[in-house]
């Protein structure tokens, strides 16, 4: 038999790692090479998993944990034959009761314990997580010390910096704690020790390995303690889930029950540490002191909580990023769209007839954003450590709003394509964002952004650059405002124009000149069509 | 202006409810009968009986150690007016420390007799009258020593601790009523001095309430080294009085009337909650049969917004339980949510050898079946009470007998009211005796008794025995 080992492979240049968001086949599955198993999420799209090989599948990760590219996703028998013959050796466990048996069912977790033998104590280190982590936190145990914990069960959760880890126990045995929660951790650092010759011993561990108190000889005729057998695990005891003083207020005002934190004090006491832990790890909230102090006033007051999906937080750290590691400001400017209005009403159902599609503000943004990109390339540049890179091509990537978060597929080289062109590319990668079928590759790269705020009501807003662009230009809704043309008070649809830049490349002259630039390609769509002024392009000035 | 709180009474419950509050950030009124601040614990309660403890002890022993101890220190005497004035500059000088207090933390000090109007207005009679506009009140008025309905005190030969904390001369005799803490302590200031002393109790034990342990070695030692006639088990039916001496007539067990005749009789028969003039009326609160302010698990009385801790509630009537209330009032009252175990509330008897419990006594654990293992130590084996010449008493560890948690510590020895705390510790944590076996505790001390007690409860492995 063989069994092979899969391993979340590598997805794209700056993907490292995923959620497994689902399993689409179960564990003991015959499944063929090529079958989809898993589906995965990345910071940008949701993967469909095809198997490498056929056989029968062995879930390894669980649904919803976070993996590294290189991380082991499941392992798959391929001498196993197919469904017809079910009892194969497989899935079936040993027919023998022996403790090794119970705790691992499938056959390749034999092989660090072998089921006679005395147990040995094997020490479990911070394993290499990544290139550039050298330090995680041991953020929880999820198993408590004692507990008999089986193969690639996990254990532990690690927080590096870029992601949070759940740590599979690499032996089956007996688990002995020694880094603490909230311990910060280098890699090879000793985390834990596992007794393997508790293997398969699920239950109680035998009170001979209980160091009781009790047993202890007594020679005074009062107490004449007997060894009793421990129904609990041996470090669980009487104070086990008891709260320090401090701790126990700190629960009270949070609704926390005991049972709901693991205590890290002497046989498992609650420390106020744990407490504040708790609640900093999205316990329950703190929800019941605001009513104490508020004095409810009869509403529902119900809180929720739940993880942020992995692309959600990806979406909330990249943000914070550039405001913290650009020098990004935002100049505004507003345009009178009546022409482009009177274009497209005038050649809308025109447009639609031959092209088959609608035409939209969008394409017209596009344009004229590509050809001040063109005159401002600055505005089209990026930082690259200490380099600039320039880009003769406007690759601008639209900002479109899906279930799941904030997306922003590229229309590549935006500059040379058509007004019809444009339209349908938005329309299409759009629709794609929504059903969430944009690829990877639909999604990177990208010189620009457009983002149209204007769509949910936005008046004026200041957007921010999507990382390592450097300039982003907000749309708002467009509406009726009076301004004054040649001394005369008119109405005219107005639209305040927003763009978001990072001043480390871009100066105030280009920002400016390139706003400048987009609304007078909008106010006159004849410069938009050409590019340039129609009657200087005749005049060859 | 309107006050967040006004606390009536300034004593050890009403003095830190009103801190902890004005530290939780609320605007606090105080209000104080007297003069002095501090209440009955400061005035004429815990430390002015402690100054008179401390006094007489050196007085005894100058008399009956010191020699042992190669000092001679010729012909003793006793300035008894002396050691009155400096029990009363102690008590200046505690309760000058609580008006420092009320200031550095901007709290209004009233003085007068604080009652109620209505539940946000508190009518105070000093010099002169003033209302107090307040949103919340905490009651905290204490109690009163009490009586029996036959004797009459009249401050002068029938007294009670009040005035015995006062008298100007030595007593040559006194019979006290009431072998509780109060009467043993009082008791044991007289004799130390030189006063014959008598302590008739109506049950067959003293220091009710303690380990039975404790009641019986401490009684032996009162009765050897101060030679207090005990009187157990005696009924007392009458007092009366001629304008130099008492006699207090007791129906003994065998139904006999006896007489005891002494200058002074001290009437300790106990603490009763203090409310006369409060004008709980007015707003509709009721004391319960006991005269205590029914109140709810955070001190809330039938009133909202109306608080009531300390002795003129349920519980021991206790400076630190008091306290502990005081502070949890404040915090409840500011939303928080602390909590009071009051099975952990430790009490102590300050006499020499001072007797100190804290958790369960053994006859409670065996009326609830509770299967538990007991520890003890005494003293004689201490090396550190040897050197001081302080050998009676024991630690007595109780623990339960399947988990080993530490149920009950009761003590009987010098210091020992210090060193409860660290049971109290020990067993808000749910400590086990072997814990406190493991963790070392410093030598010579009076300390090394507990950690003793707990190795002999936790295995019968005690290493000094």
């Amino acid at each position: 038999m063989s069994i092979v080992e899969i391993r979340v492979p590598e997805i794209g240049e700056s993907v490292t790692e995923v959620t497994l968001s689902q399993w689409l086949k179960s564990d003991g599955d015959y499944v063929e090479m090529d079958e989809e198993i898993a589906e995965f999420e990345s910071d940008k799209a949701t993967l469909e998993f095809p198997s490498p090989n056929a056989g029968i599948l062995h879930i390894i990760a669980e649904e919803g944990s976070d993996l590294q590219v290189g991380d082991l996703v499941c392992k798959i028998d391929t001498a196993a034959a197919k469904p017809a013959a079910t009892a194969t050796p497989a899935t079936t466990p040993s027919p023998e009761p022996t403790p090794v048996a119970k705790a691992d069912p499938t056959p390749v977790k034999a092989e660090p314990v072998s089921s006679g033998k005395p147990g040995k104590v094997e020490e479990i280190r911070v394993p290499e997580i990544g290139e550039s982590i050298n330090e995680v936190t041991l953020v929880a145990w999820l198993k408590e010390d004692g507990d008999i914990v089986a193969l690639d069960e996990e254990i532990a959760e690690f927080d590096s910096d870029k992601a949070t880890l759940e740590f599979p126990s690499p032996f089956a045995g007996k688990l002995k704690i020694i880094a603490s929660e909230g311990e910060d951790l280098k890699v090879g650092d000793l985390v834990c020790t596992i007794d393997t010759g508790f293997a398969g011993a699920s239950a109680p561990a035998p009170s001979a390995a209980t160091p009781a108190p009790a047993a202890q000889p007594a020679p005074t005729p009062a107490p004449a303690p007997t060894p009793t057998p421990q129904p609990a695990p041996a470090t669980k005891s009487h104070a086990t889930g008891h709260p320090s003083p401090a701790a126990a207020k700190a629960m009270a005002e949070n609704n926390i029950a005991p049972t709901q934190i693991s205590g890290s004090g002497p046989d498992g006491r609650i420390t106020k540490q744990d407490v504040l832990a708790f609640l900093r790890d999205g316990g329950t909230a703190p929800a019941d002191q605001v009513v104490a102090a508020v004095e409810a006033s009869g509403g529902s007051r119900e809180q929720s909580r739940k993880k942020m999906s992995r692309m959600r937080r990806t979406i909330s750290r990249r943000l914070v990023a550039v405001k913290n590691e650009t020098a990004m400001l935002t100049t505004f400017n507003d345009v009178d769209m009546s022409k482009v209005m009177a274009i497209r009403n005038q050649y809308k159902k025109v447009f639609e007839e031959k092209h088959g599609i609608r035409l939209g503000f969008m394409s017209f943004f596009i344009k004229a954003c590509a050809n001040a990109l063109m005159k401002y390339p600055a505005v089209n540049a990026y930082i690259d450590g200490d380099d600039m890179i320039t880009n003769n091509f406007a690759d601008v990537s639209i900002a479109v709003s899906t279930p799941k978060g904030l997306v922003v597929p590229v229309i590549r080289n935006a500059e040379s394509l058509s007004m019809a062109g444009l339209e349908g590319k938005v329309r299409e990668l759009a629709k794609k964002g929504r059903d969430g079928n944009l690829s990877l590759e639909e999604m990177t790269g990208g010189t620009f952004t457009i983002t149209n705020g204007g769509v949910f009501g936005s008046l004026m807003s200041t957007p921010i650059i999507n990382a390592p662009q450097s300039a982003i230009l907000g749309m708002h809704r467009i509406e009726e405002r009076p301004v004054v043309i040649d001394g005369q008070v008119v109405v005219k649809p107005m639209m305040y124009l927003a763009l978001s830049y990072d001043h480390r490349i871009i100066d105030g002259k280009e920002s400016v000149g390139f706003l400048v630039e987009v609304k007078n390609q909008l106010q006159n769509p004849e410069q938009l069509l050409l590019g340039a002024d129609p009657v200087k392009l005749v005049l060859g000035l | 202006m309107k006050y967040d709180i006004t606390v009536i009474g300034s004593g050890p419950g009403g003095y830190i409810a009103a801190v902890r509050c004005a530290q939780l950030g609320m605007k606090v009124a105080i209000v104080e009968k007297y003069n002095t601040l501090g209440g009955t614990c400061l005035n004429v309660g815990c430390i002015p009986s402690k100054a008179l403890l401390d006094s007489s002890e050196h007085y005894f022993n100058a008399q009956h150690t010191f020699s042992e101890h190669g000092i001679g220190v010729g012909k003793l005497e006793l300035d008894f007016p002396q050691m009155i004035k400096r029990k009363s500059e102690v008590v200046g000088v505690t309760t000058g420390g609580v008006e420092y207090l009320m200031k550095k933390n901007k709290i209004d000090v009233f003085t007068g007799m604080g009652s109620f109007k209505d539940k946000n207005t508190i009518l105070v009679s000093g010099e002169k009258e003033q209302t107090i506009q307040t949103d919340k009140v905490i009651i905290a008025t204490g109690s009163k020593p009490s009586t029996l309905p036959f004797i009459k005190i009249d401050k002068k030969r029938v007294i009670t601790s009040t005035e015995a904390l006062e008298l100007q001369k030595l007593p040559k005799s006194m019979t006290i009523i009431g072998a509780g803490i109060i009467g043993c302590e009082l008791g044991s200031v007289y004799a130390r001095l030189g006063t014959k002393v008598t302590i008739v109790e109506y049950l067959d034990r003293i220091v009710p309430g303690m380990d039975k342990d404790i009641a019986k070695e401490l009684m032996r030692s009162m009765k050897k080294n101060l030679k207090i006639d005990f009187q157990l088990s005696h009924k007392v039916t009458a007092v009366s009085t001629t304008t130099r001496s008492t006699t207090v007539t007791a129906e003994n067990k065998k139904g006999e009337s006896v007489e005891f005749k002494a200058e002074y009789c001290l009437v300790a028969v106990g603490r009763r909650p203090y409310t006369e003039g409060l004008g709980l009326e007015h707003i509709g609160v009721s004391t319960d049969e006991r005269g205590r302010i029914p109140v709810d698990e955070h001190f809330q009385t039938a009133v909202p917004g109306v608080y009531a801790i300390g002795d003129v509630i349920k519980g021991a009537m206790l400076a630190h339980k008091a306290e502990e209330e005081g502070v949890c009032v404040a915090e409840f009252i500011a939303g928080q949510k602390p909590h009071i175990n009051y099975r952990l509330i430790p009490g102590v008897v300050y006499t020499w050898p001072e007797g100190a419990g804290v958790g369960y006594l053994e006859e409670e654990l065996k009326e609830m079946g509770r299967e538990y293992k007991v520890g003890k130590f005494p003293f004689k084996a201490s090396g550190r009470a040897r050197a001081s010449m302080d050998t009676e008493g024991f630690v007595k560890v109780i623990a339960d007998k399947e988990t080993d948690e530490i149920l009950g510590v009761h003590m009987l020895g010098p210091r020992i009211a210090d060193l409860i705390a660290e049971a109290v510790v020990a067993m808000e944590y749910r400590a086990t005796a072997e814990d406190i076996g493991r963790m070392s505790h410093a030598h010579p001390t009076f300390a090394e008794a507990m950690k003793e007690a707990a190795l002999d409860a936790w295995a019968g492995m005690p290493l000094n025995i």
